[in-house]
């Protein structure tokens, strides 16, 4: 096991209720297990999923990236700005 | 220049800002509250930010405009919390020496802002209250 941060945005943060957490993620360490993870937590979560980008300490990357521990996460919920 | 600011924005002086004597051409684009969405009144939208990548993926997209073309300056600001209707919420601006080039740079910073930056709105309708994009979740 190792231990993420994971930050939530928008309509995540409501789900969630909070502004971010410690996640314990197991075997294979990817934004993938994260996400499993997570919505074992929340299931209202997986059915966000295909709408989902991941980012791993401020970049965006593929739901396949390992992840370390320590790193930050954030699964980003379509960006609304302009 | 980048920011993302809680603090009013004023598109004149950042228009000041990037002008010099060497820009022929400076291209400006302003995003203000709009007064409905998808024939709902708009009462206000509140905006949340991811700061920290909101930041660098903004120096980003400025640092690939001027690999990607010959500009003099770009600024891109956008604004968080609670905006009324006819707030500013956004402005790209970008000087070069001719217009082509600042037309399509800013409309690159805008697009960029608009389908990466993790800002988010929340749409405060006259029924009811939804995230921004909502329509395209789930």
């Amino acid at each position: 096991m190792i231990r993420v941060g994971v930050k939530f945005f928008g309509p995540l943060r409501d789900v969630v209720g909070s502004d971010e957490m410690d996640l314990s993620v197991s075997p294979p360490y990817t934004g993938e297990s994260a996400f499993e993870a997570l919505s074992s937590l929340y299931p209202k979560i997986g059915m966000w999923k295909s709408s989902l980008r991941l980012a791993v300490n401020l970049e965006y990357v593929d739901f396949s990236s390992v992840v370390h521990e320590g790193d930050e996460l954030c699964f980003v919920p379509p960006v609304s700005g302009g | 220049m980048v920011a993302v600011t809680s603090e009013p924005i004023d598109p004149a002086a950042l228009l000041e800002r990037i002008s010099s004597a060497e820009s022929g051409g400076t291209d400006v684009f302003v995003g203000r509250v709009r007064n409905q969405t998808g024939g709902k009144k708009v009462r206000k939208l509140e905006y949340s930010v991811y700061l920290p990548m909101a930041e660098k993926l903004m120096a980003q997209i400025e640092n690939e405009i001027r690999e990607k073309w010959e500009v003099h300056d770009v600024v891109m600001v956008h604004r968080i919390g609670s905006l009324s209707v006819g707030e500013v919420a956004v402005v790209t601006a970008v000087s070069a020496v001719h217009r082509k080039e600042a037309f399509e740079a800013c409309r690159y910073a805008i697009d960029q802002i608009k389908s990466a930056v993790p800002i988010w709105k929340r749409e405060i309708l006259e029924d009811g209250v939804r995230w921004g994009n909502e329509g395209s979740c789930i």
